[in-house]
């Protein structure tokens, strides 16, 4: 790995991070609410009222930069403000008292989907024109087209409402008190089994589809032929000639993937109540609570560039004529 | 030795006889392809649900015009069942294709526009231009889209009001076409300046810029032509992702309960807790539609893509 690449690939990725600052600092501004806009029209409020009120949030100074100088400062700190909703508690504090759930259901959804679904993309490239590639390509072309909450509906419908083996909403019974760890991780199973279920199949469409067309690419190479012509069989050429090659695009897109697990399934967390980032970040929509919003966008953006980041390292490790 | 006529050459005839043999050989191409074939029916289906709803199904039920009672399963007299306040799903299901298709539409030409229009400026252009809008791109492209997309709305609505109107589209609905625009052309953008960079290598090229052909024109009249291809595949797929998105966007709450689309349709349908009661005749209906509408979008994509671009095929 050579440190050209790597300073290229960092600084990139920095400045991609100051615009996503830069970008939520001008939504900011952007939203209703200052106290420029609304006081003006108010009788009640003085001019020297406003101007204290001004003052005291700095916004008598100009934009750029003590504005901006402030706003990166603090952002840089890890100050991302005030909740609207939540009665003024820090950002940081909300968005962090939701981000153990969003990371224990997406982060078991992922594995789940990238096992299977990579397994089931290879499956169906290795036979590509037989009938289980037909079967199985048409069900992850299928899967890959459903968003998440049209999964989640009927598997409530079905398993929740009709069936009652599993409870309709939330990560835990409401008010239970539990006897011992046993019971607890029964009613948090429970719990997970649906929207887990929802979330592995929307994601195993993508990774399947993906890893199809790389098998295909990699079946017509020279090196299968040669292992065939070693007399090797169908399955362990796959295994270990076709399957390791094939998988290089597919690292990228779980790297990439990756970023998006902290905000990934917004909708699936909503159709099931779970009590993650996705159901946060509604609740601040249908409150306006921005700064929530803003938090929420943040911590999204960062992490989809060092996603990225980990993306670009991973393949030009892997590969080394990306390098160039 | 008598001078033989020689007849005068039809070139504008020529060029159209070309032009009627290419598209028959296109068409010979993409009827081959069965997956293609299903795909592109389905679309003129709902294409024409879209046109005119009230052909079948009578007009847009309200809360003051519903049929039946609340919740009502299946019948004679409501085939597909009623909603929470009695309105006929299979009646809102219907409208829900003008809605869901024509912000699809919508998104989509804002979206290969902006894309196809960047690619080509920047692959055509080269230097510092394509440097800068190469780097705007990377930017939109790892941007959360759908996040950025969730923050705007609001802030854009709150500014506009939700009263305001244009072409007769309401705001709300506008808000979500300009969002689902302005946050998906950079991968179209990419795709268009990879292969402008090799057309523009191309000798005709050369010719056009010796006899004088200004920029502009030869990035319209002989760059365009040759990835228009690229353009015409990429916007089927495009479209298929502008539907996913403008579902989602409606489901957690940015849609018009007015114009309801399909994902509105599921938006209240979960609001109302039709999953936990059982009512699956609410969700089906415009699950079903959207999944399929999306699957065709994308099977007519990828057999566009193998039909038009020879490259592609091998995959």
């Amino acid at each position: 790995m050579n440190a050209r690449y790597l300073a290229r690939q960092s600084a990139q990725a920095i400045f991609t991070i100051l615009m996503i600052v830069l970008l939520n600092f001008l939504l900011f501004r952007m939203m209703p609410g200052s106290p420029d806009r609304v006081n003006p029209r108010n009788p009640n409020v003085t001019v020297e009222q406003r101007d204290a009120a001004r003052a005291r949030w700095g916004l008598d100074k100009p934009l750029i930069p003590d504005q901006l100088v402030a706003f990166v400062g603090s952002t840089l700190q890890g100050d991302l403000g005030y909740s609207i909703k939540f009665q003024g508690q820090p950002v940081t504090e909300v968005i962090g008292d939701r981000f153990g759930p969003t990371i224990l259901l997406i982060g078991l959804a992922e594995l789940i989907a990238i096992i299977l679904g990579l397994a089931l993309g290879a499956y169906t490239g290795w036979r590509r024109g037989g009938r289980a590639d037909r079967i199985g390509n048409g069900l992850s072309l299928i899967l890959y087209s459903m968003p998440y909450f049209v999964i989640g509906m009927p598997l409530i419908i079905i398993f929740a409402a009709g069936l009652g083996w599993f409870p309709t909403s939330g990560m835990l019974t409401a008010g239970a008190s539990y006897a011992g760890p046993v019971e607890f991780l029964t009613d948090l199973v429970s719990h997970l089994a649906l929207p887990l279920a929802t979330i592995s199949l929307g994601l195993i469409g993508g990774y399947s589809i993906l890893m199809r067309s790389s098998i295909t690419e990699t079946r017509a190479e020279d090196y299968i032929a040669t292992a065939r012509a070693k007399g090797l069989t169908d399955g362990r050429i796959l295994r270990s000639h076709a399957f390791p090659n094939a998988l290089l695009p597919a690292v990228t897109l779980i790297a990439i993937n990756l970023g998006y697990v902290v905000g990934g399934a917004i909708t699936a967390e909503i159709v099931f109540n779970w009590p993650g980032l996705g159901t946060l970040t509604v609740d601040a929509l249908d409150s306006r609570d921005y700064p929530v919003l803003q938090g929420i966008f943040l911590l999204l953006g960062v992490s989809v560039v060092l996603a990225n980041f980990v993306a670009d390292i991973v393949y030009g490790y892997l590969d080394p004529r990306v390098r160039q | 030795m008598s001078v033989v006529p020689v007849a005068p050459v039809d070139v504008r005839g020529a060029r159209w006889r070309l032009r009627l043999r290419n598209a028959r050989q296109f068409a010979r191409r993409y009827a081959s392809r069965r997956d293609g074939v299903v795909g592109a029916a389905i679309l003129v289906f709902f294409a024409l649900l879209a046109l005119a709803p009230q052909l079948f199904v009578g007009a847009l039920q309200t809360v003051t015009t519903a049929t039946g009672g609340p919740l009502e399963p299946p019948s004679g007299a409501h085939l597909l069942g009623t909603d929470e306040i009695g309105r006929d799903i299979l009646n809102l299901t219907v409208h829900g294709a003008r809605v869901s298709m024509v912000i699809g539409l919508m998104a989509t030409l804002i979206t290969i526009l902006l894309g196809a229009v960047i690619g080509i400026v920047s692959g055509f252009l080269g230097g510092r231009s394509d440097q800068v809008l190469m780097r705007l791109t990377d930017f939109f492209l790892v941007l959360p889209t759908f996040v950025l997309a969730i923050v705007l709305a609001p802030i854009i609505l709150d500014i506009v009001g939700t009263d305001a109107e244009l072409f007769g589209i309401r705001a709300t609905l506008l808000v979500i076409i300009v969002v689902i625009g302005l946050t998906s052309w950079a991968s179209t953008a990419r795709i268009i300046r990879s292969q402008t960079l090799s057309v523009k290598e191309r000798m005709f090229v050369d010719r056009a810029r010796v006899i004088g052909g200004s920029r502009a024109h030869i990035m319209r009249r002989h760059i365009l032509p040759n990835v228009v291809n690229l353009i015409v595949a990429n916007t089927v797929l495009t479209f298929a992702g502008a539907i996913f998105t403008e579902t989602t966007l409606s489901f957690i709450g940015l849609g018009d309960p007015f114009a309801p689309s399909w994902g509105q349709l599921l938006n209240a349908a979960q609001q109302s807790g039709a999953p936990g009661l059982g009512a699956w005749w609410y969700i089906v209906p415009p699950a079903v539609c959207v999944v399929v509408v999306i699957l065709a979008f994308t099977l007519v994509g990828n057999a566009l893509d193998d039909v038009l671009n020879p490259k592609s095929a091998t995959r």
